[in-house]
């Protein structure tokens, strides 16, 4: 009832305000009505005709007036006033073209930027993930004090399914029994023969449901169940609808047809509808909605009893209601009763994250700092503004004491100047818009390649309400201050000053050096800001990576395939061997390699081992990150040897074992002591050949560019260990392109049959690994850019305007015999006190505001000495140009000017 | 012929919106059933009466719609909103408790 009543009240006022002539004409009918009746009245009583009628407007008393009042009752001339108030500041804007542009052009770019980042926000971390439900759904880990995210083993991946009691229930496919929707799922690519040439896809084993798990189900056939999972039905397929399109040109009757995977004939039961995400993984890791080509299930091979293996990903949806620290409790509760069946469950703990902080959380900090950053020069854009408006509302002081003699109320003053501040900002933000339409395709294009979710970043309904919002906010809160100056008139001294001499009261003077301290108090933190950025990404350039990127090209292989055996290593052997032969001879190039994996791609393998003669801590093991590398893959690379030998052509299972070590692990676990010639072992009962000696210490790859410094890690001799899949490096003096044309000609001459993937330069690899901190600095110093020149123009309108004002002032001085230099130093050190007063407040506030930043640094304190000085220097360097222009002109009043004017 | 003023400030509203609970109303009949039922006693001016029922209009209490009268000419209906029956009754109650209390000092004084 109250909402009706409301929606009456509008609809009347609306009519009212929209449809003025027939409202009008309806009170005069009615009136008219009134009149005609009180006429026939009248000469009822027996009046004649011209006495009723006289009678009757006598009676009925003025029309205009009650008229008048009817209108007054209808109260819409609030309304009417705005939309007045509208007009009138057009015209105003419309009059000062100059004025209005600069306010409108800053507020454009200002807003501009902010809703470009908004945009960025608003798709990465507020937009919800797109799967059903997303916030039910987990990343389930396991978690230690050494590995605080550890992948899962498949059988305690198997228990948790069936023991715990928080997870959503889910159907089995084929035999139609029920789940709890716990999935894992892990990284297996395969080799697509048979069709076109060969080709490398991203493949995912996968437990039965796990696209149940997602909310997600294949578009056409059915989805993994149970009994996918006993290896011997394992061979069926689901495909992605991408690679259904690309390799299958879309066949309605694909499913049942048989395809060919690594050399086997696989069964295709489904496709997946076109768009849908890869969750993301961490083990060998595909980010988050990066392309997956096919899914298989899930084999559970091996001993169910070893629980030592730990390479598969955990996702789970939680039931409705059950919070992510319940379900915690819960697969812990599980866990804690596994540990009692298995050793291998021991000491381990389980965590679950939801899934989208998981894929986004490492990104919040960046992002909401460059909104804060962005903010920042918002509010140096509305300080600008502000002035400007202060500035005109003093010209204009005399137009309101004009209308306040008239009878105008200071809250009606105020509001005219508050609708010309929101009219300036709002279209401001109309082409701010336009700015931010432009700008978030840029921001894309610039993100780093691994950032997460940046195809879900549009330009959205969201982005245009923000902007919305932000135009009305900064138009009150850039026009408030002068509107309450302006309409605080003094009638008397208004009225009376005559036209050049109007100056600024004390007030208003205040007002506006407390702007202008504030202005270069935001751009000096934003400066400090991007100063640290910059020292930070000079420190990731400058220290040593640990390998040499420069002059070496990289390429993917897989020898999954009929052809070679991993019971039979000499197959794959005599391939790598051959194949690094022909690389070698080839012309321009100077040394080949092959390895499990090249630095900063994500490599993650470990595995525990015994040292001779050494026991772990309790409750703990000792364990390395583990690679497989041929003789000269260290050269290739540029990984210096430090001590002892690389591998040699002796390095093979037959004749002699060996192992090298960097240098972490070689003072993790030999402090102090000679590393080499001491031997480990992966057997839990070694006999005397299954000790490895260790022949050499390489040094130390960072993890990443921005860690400390490196895992331990160790490297066996590829033809002991001949993985299957490896990556393939050479050096040389060729150009990358020709280099990368000489590794596909050697894998081809040797087996057309091979896909060979990921061709790329280290120098690539490298640049990506770079890539995000390089989007921080690039994004914070042209945010510091523009607020320094929004600082430098503001102050420099504060100093020439108020030189302006005083330069009768600065007349009278000089007639009076004061120097030309003297003036300049006053007018000079006044703008100066303002700059000193803003960079002091901005290096306090970079001090307190500093820890937020402190994550996104790289060896510089958030609070470094060299950066504060040097953008103090630039603040107040800038701010010394904005004075000097209107010093020097405050010098160069003619007196006789000054004396003549008034 | 009373002026607005005579009446307690309000009075005119509750007395508008009474007459019109029955059965919508064009002003001038407003107007006459008010003189009517109190004898003439209470003779609402047009100048007060039509901007009262305006403002009434705009506060969503009564709505007014063209319809043929009793003379067989266009007139201005107001009738009650559902709002207006509830503000009716508000009033009514608020005038009941003022007549009341007026009626004690009254007697009692």
């Amino acid at each position: 009832m109250f909402l009706s009543r409301w929606w009456n009240v509008l609809r009347a006022r609306l009519r009212t305000l929209l449809k003025r002539p027939s409202v009008e004409t309806e009170l005069e009918k009615e009136l008219r009505f009134h009149l005609e009746r009180q006429r026939e009245e009248n000469v009822a009583r027996g009046m004649s005709a011209d006495e009723a009628r006289y009678a009757a407007s006598r009676r009925l008393g003025g029309i205009t007036q009650i008229q008048e009042e009817c209108r007054d009752m209808r109260r819409t001339g609030q309304l009417e006033s705005i939309l007045s108030d509208v007009q009138f500041a057009a015209r105003t804007l419309i009059h000062t073209p100059g004025f209005s542009a600069a306010i409108i052009v800053t507020m454009a770019i200002a807003i501009g930027a902010n809703s470009a980042i908004f945009s960025v926000i608003d798709g990465v971390l507020l937009k919800p993930l797109p799967y059903p439900q997303p916030e039910r759904l987990v990343r389930v880990f396991l978690n230690n004090p050494e590995y605080p995210k550890f992948p899962l083993n498949p059988f305690d991946l198997k228990d948790y399914r069936e023991r715990s009691r928080s997870f959503e229930s889910l159907t089995d496919s084929v035999n139609g029994g029920s789940l709890n929707a716990i999935g894992g799922y892990a990284r297996d690519d395969l080799q697509l023969s048979g069709i076109d040439t060969p080709m490398r896809l991203t493949a995912f084993a996968v437990t039965a449901g796990f696209f149940h798990v997602l909310g997600e189900r294949p578009a056409i056939g059915r989805e993994f169940s149970t009994r996918d999972e006993l290896a011997a039905n394992g061979h069926v397929v689901i495909l992605s609808h991408e690679l259904w399109n690309s390799r299958f040109a879309s066949q309605p009757n694909i499913l049942g047809r048989k395809i060919i995977l690594n050399g086997e004939p696989y069964t295709v039961v489904g496709v997946m509808r076109s768009g849908f995400a890869h969750p993301g993984n961490d083990y060998h890791a595909v980010a988050y909605g990066q392309r997956v080509d096919v899914w298989v299930p899930f084999p559970f091979r091996d001993n169910p009893a070893n629980r030592g293996s730990h390479f598969v990903d955990g996702i789970g949806r939680l039931k409705t209601g059950v919070t992510v620290a319940q379900a915690q409790a819960d697969l812990n509760a599980v866990m804690a009763q596994m540990a009692r069946e298995h050793e291998g469950d021991r000491g381990w703990h389980v965590r679950l994250t939801p899934l989208q902080s998981e894929i986004v959380g490492g990104t919040q900090r960046l992002l909401w700092t460059l909104l804060g950053a962005v903010g920042l020069v918002l509010l140096i854009a509305c300080v600008n503004a502000a002035n400007l408006l202060l500035a005109r509302a003093t010209i204009r002081s005399r137009e309101f004491a004009l209308r306040a003699a008239l009878g105008a109320r200071r809250s009606r003053l105020i509001r005219l100047l508050l609708t010309e501040s929101i009219l300036l900002s709002l279209i401001g933000a109309a082409l701010g818009g336009a700015i931010a339409l432009a700008g978030v395709n840029a921001l894309v294009a610039l993100l780093p390649s691994d950032f997460p979710r940046a195809g879900d970043i549009h330009v959205n309904a969201a982005m245009f309400l923000f902007t919305l919002t932000v135009a009305i906010a900064t138009g009150i809160l850039f026009g408030l201050a002068p509107a309450w100056q302006g309409s605080n008139v003094d009638l008397r001294t208004s009225l009376h000053q005559s036209g050049r001499s109007v100056t600024s009261s004390a007030g208003v003077l205040r007002l506006r050096n407390s702007l202008v301290v504030s202005e270069i108090a935001l751009a000096c933190l934003l400066l400090i800001g991007a100063g640290l950025m910059l020292r930070s990404f000079a420190n990731l350039l400058d220290t040593n990576p640990g390998f040499r990127p420069t002059g070496t090209v990289t390429a993917s292989i897989s020898l999954r395939s009929p052809s070679y055996d991993y019971a039979k290593p000499e197959s794959i052997n005599r391939f790598y061997e051959q194949l690094l032969l022909r690389l070698v001879s080839t012309p321009g190039v100077s040394a080949a390699g092959i390895a499990t994996d090249l630095p900063w791609t994500g490599y993650d393998d470990n595995t525990g081992f015994t040292i001779q003669d050494k026991t772990p801590p309790p409750n703990t093991e000792f364990h390395a990150r583990y690679h497989s590398a041929s003789p000269d893959y260290f050269r290739v690379l540029g990984i210096p040897l430090l001590k002892g030998r690389f591998f040699n052509a002796h390095d093979r299972k037959e004749s002699s074992h060996s192992l090298i070590i960097n240098q972490a692990m070689a003072q993790r676990y030999w402090p102090g002591e000679d590393a080499l010639g001491r031997r480990i072992t992966f057997e839990d009962h070694p006999k005397e050949s299954d000790w490895l000696p260790i022949v050499g210490i390489v040094g130390d790859v960072k993890d990443t560019p921005a860690s400390d410094g490196a895992e331990p890690a160790f490297w066996w001799s590829l033809p002991e260990w001949p993985y299957m899949d490896v990556s393939v490096a050479v050096r040389g003096r060729s150009e990358p392109s020709v280099l990368a044309d000489d590794i596909r000609a050697a894998v081809h001459a040797l087996d057309p049959s091979l896909a060979i993937a990921e061709v790329r330069t280290m120098d690539e690899i490298a640049a990506k690994a770079y890539s995000s901190s390089q989007f921080a600095l690039l994004l914070f110093g042209l945010f510091a850019l523009l607020a320094l020149v929004l600082a430098g123009i503001g102050t420099y309108a504060v100093m020439s305007y108020s030189m302006n004002q005083r330069s009768h002032e600065f007349g009278l001085r000089m007639a009076l015999g004061a120097q030309s230099r003297d003036v300049f130093t006053y007018v000079f050190r006044q703008g100066m006190k303002l700059t000193i007063g803003g960079t002091a407040i901005g290096v306090v506030s970079s001090l307190i505001l500093g820890r937020f930043l402190a994550s996104l640094l790289y060896r510089v304190s958030a609070h470094d000495t060299l950066t504060m000085a040097a953008a103090c220097f630039v603040v107040i360097a800038t701010a010394a140009l904005a004075c000097y222009v209107p010093a020097r002109r405050a010098t160069q009043n003619d007196p006789m000017n000054a004396l003549r004017a008034d | 012929m009373s002026k607005p003023s005579d009446l307690i400030q309000g009075t005119l509203d509750l007395l508008i919106l009474r007459t019109i609970s029955l059965e919508p109303k064009h002003g001038w009949a407003i107007a006459k059933r008010i003189e009517q039922i109190t004898d003439d006693v209470l003779q609402i001016t047009q100048g007060a009466l039509y901007p009262a029922l305006h403002r009434l209009e705009q506060q969503g209490w009564v709505r007014s719609e063209w319809r043929t009268s009793e003379t067989g000419r266009e007139a201005k209906f107001y009738s009650l909103t559902r709002a207006g029956t509830a503000q009716l009754k508000r009033e009514l109650a608020q005038w009941e408790r003022l007549s009341n209390a007026v009626g004690l000092v009254i007697r009692m004084a």
